[in-house]
């Protein structure tokens, strides 16, 4: 196998398109990090279901516009979070809850499990996969042509699926960044992350931020997954490696550090793609291709056990 | 005879030195007050002193053998028991298994039976061997204090650095440690505390030793020691900054200066 | 001693049950699986709550220890024709080595990053069993030679029951000892463990390594009753299952964590089919389609609940956490057993004023 300056930026490019949609999920799970202190073990299994509602939307609903999809995805994946974190973690805040820490972890767990098997039992095994949302437009402009599923710069293509998912994952995270920064509640989120005694006392309810950060973090998670399965086989065990890659970058990133988890999920992304793409065994490197970015976190784990940047746990 | 030298030492974090060349040493059983305003480097010294941090420079000896660079466990073994200045029992152990932890740490060959006795007189001494079988956690705050006291006494240490123990104390509670203080001291143990409580240093160390800004700026007879200017001006600089009293004389007087107020 | 006598007269029948098992259950072999099954689990979630809920070491990685000695005794008896004794013997060093280094890589990694690596470990290590094909025969599996040269499961059942009552006996052995309470001393604080002369580092990785040997020991052993396994033996649900188990029978007790996986796994199978009245069944069928349109199936006494099942014990594994955090089986053998009672009462009397303090 020749690597060529061309290979290499197809794997680049390829790498970088998922790493975006990467960075939206971890910048969900960092926000629930930052405000709730707690890590959600259940983070990739959000994302696996956001892929289910989008596809079985679109399997029902022919004519819905798949942006709206997307949207309602996101939803009911917060529903599902809101929920949750009402019934479950709550309490922990409201100090009913002996050894938060520990807790926090295995109720984390077992909901991932719940989540995993409920959607295993309704949906089945079999692997579903949502078609693009859009077809590009017929063009050819020499350096530059498309065909309707495909985008050709320098000969290097570039799915029109994995386009879209990544173009959506940039407006997301635009939004996302936006609104923490910009609005009143994203404000409100981040106060409440950096000390929650003071947010409260000028009259943030810290116990509402912390349902809304469960929330949107997994809406986020949610459409991450809404915009993925377009481009990946959905199993509803698609949320285990998901989850890994979450931890890979916020620990990379830096627990509770927005752009870190950003920058980290694009990081990820190449790694990845660098990684499956650059090792000589093709058949291996596939199959490893999860396994790079969990072989660097444990070693990221095991030379600074609290991560590159980023607060302490 | 017990013997601690402290030599030099120095630490510091990312840009902030925590110690500055401290140095002193300790001859026999000793009952030292370590004093110095917040954030002098206090609790750092002591853990140094138990090895929980390493020092950037200089070194610790005790009775003749390096300490300075062990894991605080082989330090603990060596002869040197400190507390914490949050009370940190084990708490969903019992009492007694609290108090046999030093023990059985120490005595790798004993059974856990062969220090039980011991461990009732200890905490018959501090006034709580009824709560012998009793989880930590359900052990009132002071209850717990005395445990950690009487945990201390099952590790046989040579020295015993006590951080903050009058804090939050109820007068009889007090007296209580206070005894064990007095009585652990003449059987022939050192003791270093660290206090904010000045009248309680006062009435039990022979020596005082202070701290500002990670120096030891003063070490000798208490008597001394506080009418010492360095030490006054260490602690006054603090109390212009924390007294309640003096900032509204202040405000107030700049008030009147520019002249804000209702009529203004 | 009244109350003592009759304690040791309810576990001496429960022993003797459990020893006459396979005579009941001779004309049922597949019980008598599921017992096995059943106990290969209680080992596992055993030695789980050892390293979790007695030394604080909240690792994922237990199943990969598991895996490690059953693929070992695999692959040496595959290639180098080794026995499976021999092979048990050296897959269960062989965790007991992998445990010693994850236990040294972890000394400095506190609860979650503890989590997040050991997670990180068992999916890296499940990932190079799918992969390395000529090594292990990736998804398709190993096969093992069998244990025993028998076709009965009796002997299997009484293999795993004493492996079970060993394992339990040895780690009771080690809680009560001076290392259960080095280890107890460490969950609860560290640091002030060391302050006490606690050999923090030695008591991590011991308790490491002497879990991982357990769980490698009952995976050897299981994977030469099956002589089957795949990749899929590592993957996170199993471990939540064992959680799960260990957390429904009691996160600090041996024995509790023990009864619960058995009585989960009995659980499980109970439940792949709910059984309905005869009458009933006609309606059942041709509920047919509707009803596998949720996952559920029709079979022939009843409805058979697939997957459902598992989402069911992850919603009790949820609550038991919020609800009932010492588990659901532990508080029944403490008031059989015990006399904890009395723990809370002498603080309570004092709060009354009837004790000074």
């Amino acid at each position: 196998m020749e690597i060529t300056g061309q290979y290499l930026m197809n794997l680049i490019l390829n790498g970088l398109l998922i790493g975006f949609i990467y960075a939206l999920m971890a910048l969900g799970l960092t926000l629930i990090f930052s405000v709730l202190g707690v890590v959600s073990f259940a983070h990739g299994e959000f994302y696996m279901i956001g892929g289910y509602v989008l596809f079985f939307l679109l399997d029902t609903f022919t004519g819905l516009n798949p942006l709206i999809a997307v949207v309602l995805a996101g939803l009911a994946t917060f529903v599902i979070g809101f929920i949750f974190e009402r019934l479950f973690l709550r309490p922990m805040a409201k100090g009913e809850i002996e050894r938060p820490g520990e807790y926090a972890i295995l109720v984390t767990f077992g909901l991932a499990f719940f989540l995993q098997y409920i959607v295993l039992a309704i949906v089945g095994p079999y692997p579903k996969k949502a078609q693009r949302f859009f077809d590009l437009p017929t063009l050819d402009l020499g350096w530059i042509s498309s065909t309707a599923t495909t985008l050709r710069i320098f000969d290097i293509p570039l799915s029109a699926a994995r386009l879209t998912a990544a173009a959506l994952a940039v407006i997301l995270l635009v939004i996302a960044i936006y609104f923490m920064y910009r609005t009143w509640t994203g404000r409100g989120l981040r106060a409440t992350s950096q000390d929650k005694q003071a947010a409260s006392v000028v009259g943030i309810n810290p116990l509402n931020m912390s349902t809304l950060a469960f929330g949107l973090g997994t809406m986020l998670a949610g459409m991450s997954g809404a915009a993925l399965v377009t481009v990946f086989s959905w199993v509803p065990a698609v949320g285990v490696p998901a989850s890994s890659k979450s931890f890979v970058i916020i620990v990379l990133g830096g627990m509770g550090s927005l752009p870190g988890a950003m920058l980290g999920g694009l990081i990820i992304g190449l790694v990845e793609s660098l990684g499956a793409g650059l090792l000589p065994d093709p058949n291996r490197a596939l199959a490893y291709k999860d396994a790079f970015g969990l072989a660097i976190f444990a070693l990221v784990l095991l030379i600074k056990p609290t991560g590159l940047f980023g607060r302490e746990l | 005879m017990i013997e601690l030298d402290v030599h030099d030492v120095y630490k510091n974090f990312g840009g902030i030195q925590a110690l500055n060349g401290v140095s002193f040493g300790i001859r026999g059983n000793e009952l030292i007050g370590l004093i110095g305003p917040n954030g002098a480097g206090k609790t750092t010294l002591t853990n140094v002193l138990d090895g929980v941090y390493k020092p950037n420079q200089g070194e610790v000896m005790l009775n003749g053998r390096r300490i300075s660079g062990l894991p605080p466990y082989e330090v603990a073994r060596r002869g040197l028991g400190r507390t914490f200045q949050v009370t940190r029992a084990f708490r969903r152990m019992t009492v007694l298994e609290n108090m046999l932890v030093p023990a059985m740490a120490l005595h790798p060959a004993a059974r856990q039976k062969d220090f039980h006795d011991q461990a009732m007189e200890v905490l018959e001494f501090l006034t709580i061997e009824h709560l012998a079988g009793e989880y930590a956690r359900s052990l009132s705050g002071g209850q717990q204090k005395l445990l950690e006291l009487g945990r201390l006494l099952m590790l046989d240490p040579d020295i015993i650095i006590l951080d903050e123990p009058f804090a939050g104390v109820h007068p009889k509670l007090m007296e209580t440690i206070y005894e064990y203080i007095m009585t652990v001291h003449e059987q022939g143990k050192a003791f270093i505390i660290i206090s904010h409580d000045m009248d309680s240093i006062f009435t039990l160390s022979k020596r005082l030793l202070v701290l500002n800004y990670g120096e030891l700026i003063a070490d000798g007879d208490p008597k001394v020691v506080k009418e010492d200017p360095v030490v006054i001006e260490a602690y006054l600089g603090e109390e212009e900054e924390e007294g309640p009293t003096v900032i509204p004389a202040r405000r107030l007087a700049i008030s009147e200066e520019t002249g804000e107020g209702d009529d203004a | 001693m009244n109350r003592s006598l009759l304690q040791w007269i309810m576990a001496g029948a429960a022993l003797i049950l459990v020893l006459a098992v396979p005579l009941l259950l001779s004309n049922y072999p597949y019980w008598l699986h599921v017992a096995i099954v059943g106990f290969f689990y209680a080992i596992l979630a055993s030695s789980w709550t050892l390293l979790a809920g007695h030394a604080g070491q909240f690792s994922f990685g237990h199943m990969a220890f598991m895996a490690i000695a059953a693929y070992t005794t695999g692959i040496l008896g595959r290639d180098l024709g080794l026995p499976p004794v021999a092979g048990i013997i050296v897959g269960t060093l062989l965790s007991g080595f992998v445990g010693l280094i994850v236990g040294f890589l972890c000394l400095r990694l506190r609860r979650t990053y503890l989590a997040l690596f050991t997670i990180a470990f068992s999916e890296i290590l499940r990932l190079s069993l799918n992969s390395e094909l000529d090594l292990t025969g990736g998804p398709n599996g190993l096969h093992l030679e069998r244990l025993l040269e028998t076709t009965s499961r009796v002997p299997y059942y009484y293999i795993m029951l004493g492996l079970l009552l060993a394992s339990l006996a040895f780690m009771y052995w080690l809680a009560r000892s001076r290392f259960g309470l080095f280890f107890r001393a460490i969950r609860e604080d560290e640091e002030a463990a060391a302050a006490m002369g606690v050999h923090v580092v030695r008591y991590k990785i011991m308790v490491f390594v002497i879990t991982s040997m357990i769980a490698g020991l009952a995976g050897a052993v299981e994977a030469h009753y099956i002589e089957f396994i795949t990749p899929n033996i590592l993957i996170i649900a199993q471990m939540s299952l064992v959680i799960a188990m260990a957390v429904i029978g009691g996160i600090e007790s041996l024995v509790g964590a023990a009864i619960g996986a058995i009585l989960v796994q009995f659980a499980l199978e109970f439940l792949r089919e709910i059984p309905l009245p005869e009458a009933l069944m006609p309606w059942v069928v041709e509920m047919g389609p509707r009803l596998e349109a949720i996952g559920l199936g029709v079979g022939e006494h009843g409805i058979l609940t697939n997957a459902w099942r598992l989402v069911v014990f992850g919603l009790v594994l949820m609550l038991t956490l919020r609800f009932a955090r010492n588990g659901l089986i532990f508080p029944i053998i403490d008031r059989l057993f015990r006399q904890r009672a009395r723990k809370e009462t002498v603080a309570k009397r004092v709060q009354a004023g009837e004790v000074e303090p």
